[in-house]
């Protein structure tokens, strides 16, 4: 569950880039966020990964209340998202298998349980045959399918892709968002920051639409208004 | 901490070294340099004080009485000695003693040349533990003395010589504690910028602070180790190399053999080096820990 409660976020240098926002998302939804440069997407996107905390406001994300949660619980807050960036962030000098391992052993994973899991996460995305290809030897498409294999590396209750289909072609797009439905289907929340209307439109799912920093629309089945 | 994290972090750490393999030289070398300068100051104030103790120059007065005194008045002197402030102990050495000495130390029966005449004035050795020229004042006052041997000059002179040591020692030292830990901060920091997209994405996965920052501990620790141990064997080849030429070439003074003092040499240097390295990598590491 996320819940924004009137959360306004404003930078030191006098910008306020959300204006009271309140938006409730149940657990395993599937929702886009959507709206021009400016809007404010990033923002929202900083304070659900705590990269930034809101102004005012009351941010609570399943039992975390993002407003009041101290950086010593950050770590663990975080281990309930998966996120997936435009630019994919993958090592190019790890494998396919070592990238997707690298988000379980450094959150203290034993290699026993690594073994067994990465491979099952692989064949979630349709990568097995790549385990061992390093992310050079892929395309985009595969790429942000690796991303998105570490995103779900250590079962996070919620996915949150930031344009994850930006930096690859229209054919690999519906098969990455294609991807997240089928994650969504598993039972995860999917929260899809982009400004791609083609794909909003075709997927009908609930869109939530930003504009100055504040939502201006919020349907189930919605379309990308421009 | 889990056997596998431990192996993950060292094994970092060693890439890390590797990967900045300049600053990593840099920062082995400066440290190390730092220890053998410190083991060196260490080592020679601490001879100097071995030597200084064995001549016995510093805390000793003979005081040598008249000629023709009395037993009582003897008597009553040693008494005036012990009342002295800071007098620990007082060693009566009788005429007839002394003469003994003389005459063992030069192997031969002086009493056959003198006659069974004794020239000899009897002796006390005062033995103080501080204020030396007011415990040198006091003896002078008392009657019957007919002469003081406080040797204060030379031990004065020994004294600041060595006090002169320990200061160019402590500011040396402070300044390349100071460049060691600047240069570590830096190679640290290296560390971290070509690590910077390994760490973003550790943080997105929820890695806590300290499993993002202990690699980096544990490199500036590999430093520590690496310098003290390097320097602790040059220390031991040029020390042992000036020991020799100074047994050889200048008998009278005593130096301390580096096998009776190698295992403290050895932690000291390890444990000083292994702290340059954690403080200087928490220093560059500060704002990690803090998030």
């Amino acid at each position: 569950m996320i819940d924004f409660k009137k959360v306004r976020k404003a930078y030191p240098n006098g910008t306020v880039a959300l204006h009271d926002v309140t938006l409730h998302v149940d657990d395993g939804e599937f929702v886009f966020i959507v709206g021009h440069s400016g809007a404010g997407k990033t923002t929202l996107m900083k304070l659900l990964l705590r990269e930034e905390k809101a102004s005012s406001g009351r941010l609570m994300v399943n039992e975390f209340n993002l407003s009041r949660m101290s950086n010593f619980k950050v770590p663990y807050y975080r281990r309930q998202l998966g996120v997936v960036f435009q630019d994919f962030r993958l090592f190019q000098n790890k494998t396919v298998y070592e990238n997707v391992a690298f988000a379980m052993r450094v959150i203290g994973t034993s290699p026993r349980m690594i073994k067994k899991r990465v491979p099952a996460i692989l064949n979630t995305v349709n990568l097995l045959d790549k385990i061992h290809n390093f992310p050079r030897e892929l395309s985009g498409g595969e790429q942000q399918r690796v991303a998105l294999a570490r995103a779900l590396a250590n079962n996070p209750k919620i996915i949150i892709a930031d344009e994850p289909t930006g930096n690859i072609d229209p054919k690999m797009s519906l098969e990455i968002m294609n991807l997240l439905l089928k994650i969504n289907k598993l039972g995860k929340t999917v929260i899809v920051v982009t400004h791609e209307k083609s794909l909003v439109d075709y997927y009908q799912q609930r869109v939530v639409t930003l504009k100055d920093g504040e939502i201006i629309e919020d349907r189930v089945g919605g379309m990308f208004e421009e | 901490m889990k056997h596998y994290s431990l192996t993950y972090f060292i094994g970092q750490s060693f890439k890390g070294l590797w990967r900045n393999g300049v600053m990593s030289f840099a920062s082995i070398t400066v440290l190390m340099s730092c220890l053998i300068v410190l083991g060196g100051f260490s080592l020679l104030v601490y001879n100097i004080d071995v030597n200084l103790e064995k001549l016995g120059l510093l805390n000793e007065i003979s005081v040598f009485l008249e000629l023709d005194l009395e037993e009582e008045e003897i008597v009553s002197i040693e008494n005036q000695l012990k009342s002295i402030p800071d007098v620990t102990k007082v060693i009566r050495t009788t005429n007839e003693e002394g003469l003994e000495q003389v005459e063992n130390s030069m192997n031969l029966d002086v009493s056959e040349i003198l006659d069974d005449y004794n020239p000899l004035s009897e002796k006390f050795t005062v033995y103080y533990s501080d204020n030396p020229q007011n415990v040198s004042y006091e003896i002078n006052q008392i009657e019957g003395v007919r002469k003081v041997y406080d040797r204060l000059d030379l031990a004065m002179q020994l004294e600041s010589f060595k006090n002169g040591i320990i200061i160019v020692f402590i500011w040396f030292l402070a300044i390349l504690l100071i460049v060691s830990l600047f240069v570590i901060i830096n190679t640290i920091k290296l560390a971290v910028y070509s690590r910077r997209h390994e760490i973003t994405v550790m943080r997105y996965v929820g890695a806590t602070g300290w499993f993002i920052t202990l690699p980096f501990v544990f490199e500036g620790i590999i430093i520590g180790i690496i310098s003290s141990v390097l320097g602790f064997f040059i220390e031991w080849y040029a020390y042992t190399y000036i020991e020799k030429m100074v047994t050889t070439q200048m008998k009278m003074i005593n130096v301390i053999m580096f096998d009776d003092i190698k295992l403290f040499v050895f932690i000291g240097f390890v444990g000083i080096g292994i702290l340059t390295g954690i403080i200087g990598s928490c220093l560059s590491l500060s704002k990690y820990l803090k998030s």
